[in-house]
């Protein structure tokens, strides 16, 4: 299995444009590696640095030091963002396009026209059982159904490596559900798929490795059991791991 | 440039299902159709004050569609968090600026072409002619210029957190160039150093939307065509102002942070 | 919560208020904007006072028009275009127009001002002489000022030099007769018995119409109305000729003048003679006109 995503002591700093504020770090010194195929789930405290990391990753955000990858190509190529799908936290899309000429945008930016770009689109839309609202207007779509798309989105170009920020935020049980079939879906074709999220539960379903962060740096990282190991659930680990301890509060 | 046409094809499609450009241009048509009715004297050879009043609400509808609509293009895609999923795929920052300029600026020309349509039924209404060079020169020009006005806007709308403080900006600025941007050496002469040495600078860095702007006045009075050499030359010029504009936007997005 | 009903009672209570105080507030306005009242123009109701602003600026326009377009702005040098070309070419306003017409904006200054001139209306043309194609078939372009000069005449109503201005080019240059007419009614409407507007409106009874009766009586209201104007000032300070009082001296002139040429066609010698000894007092070549008497005495010793 080879390393699809890299980071190496990456560092970010935001200054505060108050004056007399102090530099905030967001990540400190970070290191991961995700290899293909492998289902990632990257947790944290809020405010721990799960969006910062992935925003640079995404070449969103500049590291004040440090370097990423995304399979082995700096992330500030915008090539390095040809093979994946990404779906940030609560996005809203374009309202005044339809799901499908949105994705019919998405996908020219891939390349992708014609009969093949047709074929991806079909298939993206019945993925995510969105294909009889095609036609709409996506400000006609509920929230759940513009979730789903911008998972269609996400996958248009059937990406290799997929990066998810909170799929199943604000969802409904039935709309999480769907998203945590999809992702199982995804890993059963052998996708790699590395998202950020507070669910401990989906979490400990469909992953096989985690990650832990807590103020910017990297408190552990291996496989689910092991995290888990002296632990009775994910959550309790978690817990114990970001250093929350309940007797104090 | 696939990627640069895919973006101004949505902002194509967004201003086509927006209602700015249909309500301004109903708006010239119905205040001229007006103004036209009026009686005067009988004579309904009278065509002058009606081709003027036309031409300058073209300018301002123009200038309205051409800063609303770029101003809000970037804060919108921030507001709305849809950069995020845009920048994640692999398009750079200076081709989505290129992109939504483009898009911004041929959406300018789509509304320019029927602005001058409905300008030259008008006047061929009572003057039976078309005058078809000059008003491809008066419409080459104006496109120019909203080409200017775009870039800055765009340039804009990165500096100005609000879409509306950009715009106000902007159209305050284009308004005192068309007024007064002709005059400034004028104006800087009486003045005191250092004032006078910065209002010449100022008379000199801007960029001379007036010149397309005057042309209104050959239109109206049926003055003969200009020569294509100066329709060109002034046209590299705005070009050259525009590039300006749109470098200095992607020097500005290339390292800002997208959160 | 607040039920629908409510809601609508609130509505209509607000409705009720409001009218009310309509009734009440609406006979105090009337009675502050009695001064405006007067007018039932519509722009001077809406714009106030304000409204001669923009009619002098209309004026100015109208006679932008009369160049195509080619006129100094606020910082080019004014000095040939103090008085509009259009109201001058009428004679019946002095003139304080000097320097050069066609040069206003002297060399250009740089290479943008140079390059910018080509996009601007660079020749004097007048509209009656053809415009800027010198087409003279198209003289009648003149026209294109009438939209301006109509609207800062409703702008303005009591401002008799647009009036004036008008009628001149409807009659003179476009043969419109009748819309002259109607133009210096208008202006009485708005200026009763003001001698300018009726001694033009005479010219037309006299020289289009053919009816010296009528032009007569209206020379001869005029000339009552112009003794009745400025009833403090001697009469030989009115009569002094001079570019301030022009419009006053003026009219005096050319009503003793028109007046006389009438009397004599209907061979009443005697008033001829009495006007023209009257026109004698502010005119700039006295002895023209007393060749004219003296050859109306002779005529009329002849009867």
């Amino acid at each position: 299995m080879s390393v699809i995503l890299k980071t190496d002591k990456l560092r970010v700093e935001y200054r505060s444009r108050e004056l007399g504020q102090a530099v905030k770090v967001a990540l400190n010194g970070l290191d991961l590696e995700v290899s293909t195929g492998e289902v990632f789930g990257f947790l944290g405290p809020n405010g721990a640095g799960k969006t910062t990391t992935i925003n640079c990753l995404l070449g969103f955000v500049q590291p004040t030091s440090g370097a990423a990858s995304l399979f082995g190509i700096d992330v500030r190529q915008p090539i390095a963002r040809q093979r994946i799908g990404y779906l940030p936290e609560m996005t809203y899309y374009y309202k005044f396009l339809t799901g499908e000429e949105l994705l019919r945008f998405y996908a020219s930016i891939f390349a992708l026209t014609g009969a093949e770009a047709d074929k991806r689109i079909d298939q993206t839309l019945k993925l995510v059982e969105l294909d009889a609202a095609r036609k709409r207007l996506i400000k006609t779509y509920s929230k759940g159904m513009q979730q789903r798309v911008g998972l269609a989105q996400a996958l248009i170009n059937n990406p290799d490596l997929l990066i998810l920020d909170e799929p199943t935020s604000g969802l409904d049980p039935l709309g999480r559900m769907k998203v945590r079939d999809i992702i199982q879906r995804l890993k059963n074709e052998g996708k790699t798929v590395f998202f950020s999220s507070h669910e401990l539960g989906e979490v400990e379903t469909v992953c096989d490795r985690v990650a832990i962060i807590a103020e910017g740096s990297l408190k552990a990282a291996g496989r689910v059991q092991e995290i888990m190991r002296g632990h009775p659930t994910l959550e309790k680990a978690f817990l114990n791991i970001i250093g929350y301890q309940a007797d104090k509060n | 440039m696939r990627n640069v046409l895919a973006i101004a094809k949505v902002v194509l499609l967004e201003m086509y299902r927006r209602k700015e450009f249909y309500v301004l241009f109903i708006l010239t048509i119905v205040i001229c159709l007006i103004m036209g009715s009026i009686n005067i004297f009988n004579d309904n050879q009278i065509i002058r004050y009606l081709k003027d009043l036309c031409l300058l609400l073209i300018w301002v509808s123009s200038l309205i569609i051409a800063i609303t609509m770029t101003a809000r293009q970037i804060p919108a895609e921030r507001e709305q968090r849809t950069l995020l999923p845009l920048l994640a795929k692999p398009l750079s920052r200076n081709q989505l600026i290129f992109g939504k300029f483009l898009g911004c600026w041929i959406v300018c020309g789509l509304a320019l072409i029927c602005f001058y349509a409905f300008f030259g039924a008008l006047a061929a209404s009572r003057e039976h002619q078309w005058p078809l060079l000059h008003y491809l020169q008066a419409a080459f020009l104006h496109w120019m210029v909203l080409g200017v006005v775009v870039a800055m806007s765009l340039l804009g709308s990165l500096v100005f957190a609000a879409p509306s403080s950009n715009s106000t900006i902007i159209f305050a600025i284009c308004a005192a160039i068309m007024c007064v941007g002709r005059y400034l050496d004028q104006i800087a002469a009486p003045m005191h150093e250092p004032a006078r040495s910065i209002v010449y600078f100022i008379y000199y860095a801007i960029p001379h939307l007036e010149i397309p702007f005057g042309m209104r006045n050959l239109i109206v009075h049926d003055w003969p065509i200009i020569g294509w050499n100066f329709v060109f030359l002034d046209a590299l010029y705005l070009l050259a102002y525009l590039v300006f504009f749109l470098i200095a936007a992607g020097l500005i997005f290339r390292r800002r942070a997208i959160n | 919560m607040t039920s629908g009903k409510t809601l609508w009672l609130w509505l209509l209570a607000f409705f009720l208020l409001c009218f009310n105080l309509a009734t009440v507030l609406q006979p105090r306005f009337q009675a502050i904007e009695k001064t405006n009242r007067q007018s039932n123009n519509f722009f001077v109701l809406l714009l106030g006072d304000s409204s001669r602003i923009f009619a002098n600026d209309f004026f100015i326009k109208a006679d932008v028009y009369y160049h195509s377009g080619y006129y100094p702005t606020i910082f080019d040098n004014k000095s040939a275009f103090e008085t509009p070309h259009i109201a001058e070419d009428t004679g019946a306003v002095a003139s304080h127009n000097h320097g050069e017409e066609t040069d206003f904006m002297g060399p250009p200054r740089d290479w943008l001002d140079a390059f910018g001139r080509h996009f601007i209306p660079n020749r004097h043309t007048h509209l009656d002489e053809g415009g800027p194609t010198d087409d003279l078939s198209k003289s009648s372009q003149v026209r294109e000022i009438l939209p301006w000069l109509d609207l800062s005449s409703k702008l303005d109503p009591e401002n008799v030099k647009t009036y004036l201005v008008m009628a001149y080019w409807l009659r003179n240059k476009l043969n419109q007769v009748s819309a002259a007419e109607q133009v210096l009614h208008e202006g009485l409407r708005y200026n009763q018995g003001n001698p300018q507007l009726l001694f033009e409106l005479g010219r037309i009874y006299e020289e289009d119409y053919h009816e010296p009766d009528r032009a007569r009586s209206i020379w001869e209201a005029a000339l009552r109305m112009w003794g009745q104007e400025q009833p403090g000032v001697p009469l030989s300070e009115r009569l002094k000729p001079s570019n301030e009082n022009f419009d006053d001296w003026f009219i005096f002139d050319q009503l003793q003048q028109h007046l006389a040429h009438l009397e004599k066609e209907a061979g009443n010698y005697d008033a001829a003679i009495a006007h023209l000894r009257q026109a004698q007092r502010v005119s700039s070549k006295p002895e023209d006109l007393q060749k004219q008497i003296d050859e109306l005495e002779k005529e009329a010793s002849r009867h």
